[in-house]
């Protein structure tokens, strides 16, 4: 018992060490400067034409908040594992004393952590735009669960990424992957559904329609040439929630265990 | 006795038909220097990815210093330092950057880190370049950075895979120079290369390997004398004239003679006492001798003819 005490501690700190490694390598990389310039710049954009009431605003301004989130994920996990094969710095990291799940945990947490920044980034930026917009009272007092479901989403499509990473051999093809699957084909999907009338309930970014639901909007989608309208589904927040942690611990279950017996 | 590296029987395939390494059982003393031979696609590489814990072997087991890499790799690599392939590098990163990590990864306390990696870099004659970018760096400054992180925690082995690898001349002799300073305090180095001339100058013992066996294992040395042949360098004061070859070619122990351009290379048997034996009754001639060196060993053609051979000796 003790042995596995210890050997967890060792786990536990090889893990951090990865994850400082990741942190600086994503700081001297300029990716987190971009992202952090985007999630401090791009709210600024409802600005052009600002909606009458501050729950309009923050909409308006979160239905960027999936792609901002997707291309984090991209970024910071899309080479996390395929990088190191195919820049072959892996024949300098492997040959060592830590364990590559600790490595791998590592480059996971660390993308999730600048994930988490950017996306913390915005909604303090939100919050203070809608604040001095509308005045502080109007701000909508669900923006912490957006902000929390904002979070979720992106354990889970850092957690895709994670995986297509593992999966493939080559950086570019799992960043080009991570952006299909999320902005195109996922959300295809949904749509597909949606004209069915059949819920996708189990698609992750129907899920992160949440982000912007939980403030009270709903949305419509007009069809067809007499304006007829479709309307949408609206995900449940505690199933839409345990979506997407799903999807964040299967994905880096399943990625961790490509990862780890991945060959040169 | 406990050997710095050690493999049973290791064998690795790929597929059902083919095997980089077909039962490969080798024993390297600790404070030996080795050197792994072999053509491309013999599986020396193989092999040590295989010791560092970069790749399974299908079956057999491979330790360090008693240490099964496989069941318990942790304790294994902490011993070792390598060099595989030409690896990459973190070119965003400066040294002192990428050297601070994995000096933290061996446990090594941070005064101490900052201190090896002077060291070091000073060692591969790279102290200006501390804290500079990677990505500006040439393909030897690059090679020698990665030898730097190899050295950096101190490991008793060193494995280098084509240490040489992409170096011009200069790169090469600082190469062979860091290795022998390697061996003189005591680490056990384990160095693959298809340059035998680079392996006989540097390695007291050779392991010939070809398609996943190994042929023959001996010692430099003794690789001279079993060939039965070894090639003495002689420079003379003067020219010789055809009465001087004649000369040398009737002393017993030479088998035969090729002058060029003043010098001589002289054929024997190898044997050490042998070549002392020319040198007395060269001098005994009055065949005024300015310089007088064995060259390396034969180890070309004992390469050749071992690897023609394909004998398994495992």
């Amino acid at each position: 018992m003790a042995t596995n005490a210890v050997s967890m501690r060792n786990d536990f700190s090889e893990a951090w060490l990865s994850l400082r490694f990741e942190l600086l390598k994503h700081l001297k990389r300029r990716r987190l400067i971009i992202l952090v310039a985007l999630a401090t710049i791009l709210p600024l954009l409802p600005l052009i034409r600002t909606p009458d009431t501050a729950v309009g605003f923050a909409a308006n301004s979160l239905s960027f908040m999936t792609v901002l989130i997707v291309v984090s994920a991209a970024m910071f996990a899309g080479d996390a594992v395929c990088g190191e094969f195919e820049k072959k710095t892996s024949l300098l990291l492997f040959p060592t004393p830590q364990k590559r799940s600790s490595i791998f945990a590592g480059k996971y947490l660390a993308a999730l952590v600048c994930t988490f920044l950017v996306v913390a980034l915005w909604y303090v930026v939100l919050t203070l735009e809608t604040g001095a917009l509308y005045g502080w009272g109007e701000i909508p007092a669900e923006m912490w669960k957006s902000f929390v479901t904002a979070l979720i989403f992106s354990t889970a499509a850092v957690g895709v990424a994670f995986l297509v990473s593992s999966a493939l051999k080559r950086s570019i093809s799992a960043t080009i992957l991570v952006f299909l699957v999320l902005m195109m084909i996922m959300p295809i999907v949904v749509m597909i559904m949606t004209l069915l009338e059949s819920e996708p309930w189990f698609i992750v970014t129907y899920s992160a329609n949440l982000i912007t639901t939980v403030l009270g909007t709903t949305s419509r989608l007009p069809m067809g040439p007499h304006g007829d309208v479709v309307q949408q589904f609206t995900p449940t927040f505690g199933r839409g929630m345990a979506v997407m942690a799903t999807y964040a611990v299967a994905c880096v279950g399943a990625g961790m265990a490509i990862a780890v017996r991945k060959e040169d | 006795m406990e050997y710095a590296i050690q493999t049973e029987n290791l064998t690795k395939a790929y597929g059902k038909t083919f095997k980089a390494l077909d039962g490969v059982t080798l024993q390297i003393k600790r404070g030996e220097v080795v050197g792994y031979v072999g053509p491309n696609g013999a599986g020396k590489t193989t092999t040590i990815k295989i010791l560092t814990g970069l790749i399974r072997p299908t079956s057999g087991r491979a330790y360090v210093n008693g240490t099964d890499v496989a069941a318990k790799p942790k304790d294994a690599l902490r011993s070792i330092g390598a060099l595989i392939e030409v690896p990459g590098v973190y070119d965003y990163l400066t040294p002192h950057e990428m050297l601070t990590y994995f000096g933290r990864v061996y446990g090594m306390r941070r005064d101490v880190i900052d201190q090896r990696i002077k060291q070091t870099l000073e060692l591969v004659r790279l102290p200006d370049w501390e804290h500079k970018k990677a990505g500006s760096f040439s393909t030897g400054m690059l090679r020698r950075l990665t030898i730097a992180k190899a050295i950096l925690h101190e490991p008793d082995i060193l494995i280098l895979d084509e240490p040489v690898l992409g170096l011009d001349p200069k790169g090469i002799i600082e190469i062979r120079e860091l290795i022998r300073q390697f061996s003189s305090e005591g680490m056990t180095v384990f160095l693959s290369s298809h340059l035998l001339s680079e392996v006989a100058e540097v390695c007291d013992t050779v392991i010939f390997l070809d398609k996943g066996k190994v042929v023959s294992a001996d010692s430099v040395e003794g690789i001279g004398q079993r060939m039965d042949h070894g090639v003495v360098s002689v420079r003379f004061l003067r020219p010789l004239s055809g009465a001087d070859i004649e000369r040398i070619k009737a002393i017993g122990l030479i088998k035969s003679v090729d002058v060029k351009n003043g010098a001589a290379r002289l054929h024997y048997d190898g044997k050490p006492e042998s070549n002392v034996e020319i040198l007395r009754t060269l001098v005994s001639l009055n065949l005024d001798v300015v310089s007088y060196a064995a060259e390396g060993v034969g180890l070309e053609e004992y390469y050749v003819s071992v690897m023609s051979d394909e004998k398994g000796v495992n």
